[in-house]
């Protein structure tokens, strides 16, 4: 016979490390890129799709070039095929950047200074050919 | 930017054949069957896959270079983006030397981006030749048995150590986990700032000159190399495929395709990456690549070849 108390203490034990394994899944850095890369990648396909599909029900012709990222909302909004595939590809473009910004919370957070700074450098590298050249 | 004038360098560019290309569905469809296999090798060999889809879309469907190397863009951060979160999931690639060579790769991809705006196309068919010539003759020498990917002995170089770039990975070739140490850090820093100026200027991941010069320079194990390249080129495309992009070279429809086809290929790519050996592979996408980069230099010189 096991008696409760030693019963519940394995329960208890058993509870604690599936939760430290959960954190540690959670904080692991590899596990956060992964998903950030992932969800991008799923969300630009899905927004694509729903372009695709918009545009076979009969909201509107497929777009022929590229819709400027200030006009976007407003095709969004008025669920036009142009505006879901041009989101889908926005997404796509700025899934990278999500990655570095991630990475750069990652590093910061485990108080790495040198790849902070490394990381920091990358971003603002890529922010400027993002907002300055663009 | 405003509404009327999407295209501002519209003076540059040359009579357009996208009408036309964009009127048959088969050719869409073609398309993402190229994507497919674009995204297929590329994320295998650590490639944006680019250097198949721009001839191809040059070549094969007669679209404007600026227009194929844009849509290119998108293809290479559907497969970096694809692969990465596979390889990033299973530690084949190194984060740290990733996050080290981005610096140089990013720099190189904004001066690219802009050189691309001003030079003319004979030049970028030219370079563009030059470069999947030299990515083929690099893969064709390149060899590795267990030997080689073994940790040897000495002291490390002062940056790979201060930085903490060596790593550790695990081969399902042959189960075995391997501890590699980052040598000639410059070096490998140098060849990447080159392969992002390629990225910006070419519309490729550029990971054809970083995969050789990790894996040779830097002697980083293939694998590990691969899967570290992939992480990288898709912030290196962001930087020049958002440039592309605001000044409306990205055809959206042509774009969703290659992402489509691209993201399909790069997810068996990468798990064929994990269990095979890539010697044999290696060997195709080589003769490929120099039967490509001849293709592309007859083109320099006016001589259009229809694949």
């Amino acid at each position: 016979m096991i008696s409760p108390r030693v019963a519940f203490r394995a329960v208890q034990a058993r509870v604690g490390a599936l939760r430290r394994a959960v954190l540690a899944e959670v904080e692991d850095i590899n596990r956060a890129l992964y998903h950030v890369l992932r969800a991008g990648v799923l969300l630009s396909v899905a927004f694509i799709l729903f372009g695709f599909a918009l545009e076979a029900f009969g909201a509107g012709g497929l777009p022929t070039q590229s819709i400027p990222p200030r006009r976007l909302l407003v095709e969004v909004l008025r669920f036009t095929p142009a505006g879901y595939v041009n989101l889908g590809i926005l997404v796509l473009i700025f899934t990278p950047v999500a990655r570095v910004f991630v990475s750069l919370l990652s590093f910061a957070e485990e108080r790495d200074r040198t790849y902070t700074g490394i990381t920091f450098i990358v971003l603002v590298n890529l922010l400027s050919s993002f907002f300055v050249l663009a | 930017m405003r509404a009327g004038r999407t295209r501002p360098r519209a003076s540059l560019l040359l009579p357009r054949p996208f009408a036309e290309v964009m009127a048959s569905l088969e050719v869409l469809l073609v398309l993402l069957v190229a994507a497919f296999l674009a995204g297929f090798g590329g994320s295998f060999l650590g490639i944006g896959g680019g250097v198949f889809l721009i001839p191809f879309m040059t070549l094969a469907l007669g679209l404007e270079i600026r227009t194929a190397i844009a849509t290119s863009l998108i293809g290479v951060i559907a497969t970096s983006s694809g692969a990465a979160s596979v390889y990033v999931r299973d530690h084949l690639t190194n984060l740290r030397l990733g996050m080290f060579l981005e610096v140089a790769t990013t720099l190189g991809a904004i001066s690219g981006a802009v050189l691309a705006l001003l030079v003319d196309e004979q030049l970028l068919f030219l370079s563009f030749a030059a470069a999947t010539l030299y990515a083929g003759v690099i893969m064709i020498r390149t060899r590795e048995t267990a030997k080689d990917r073994a940790y040897r002995s000495g002291e490390e170089d002062h940056l790979t150590k201060r930085l903490g770039l060596s790593s550790v990975y695990f081969d399902q070739e042959d189960q075995g986990v391997y501890r590699y140490r980052v040598e000639r850090p410059l070096a490998g820093f140098a060849a990447s700032a080159a392969a992002g100026g390629f990225s910006g200027l070419l519309g490729v991941g550029g990971g054809f000159i970083k995969v050789p010069a990790m894996n040779i320079l830097m002697r980083v194990p293939m694998k590990a190399a691969v899967a570290t390249s992939n992480f990288m080129i898709g912030v290196t495309a962001a930087a020049s495929a958002f440039i592309y992009f605001s000044a409306g070279f990205v055809e959206p429809t042509l774009a969703a395709m290659v992402i489509i086809g691209v993201f399909t290929g790069a997810n068996i790519g990468t798990r064929l990456l994990l269990r095979t050996k890539a010697q044999r592979v290696r060997f195709v996408f080589a003769i490929l690549l120099a039967a490509l980069g001849v293709l592309m230099g007859l083109r320099a010189f006016g001589v259009a070849v229809v694949l």
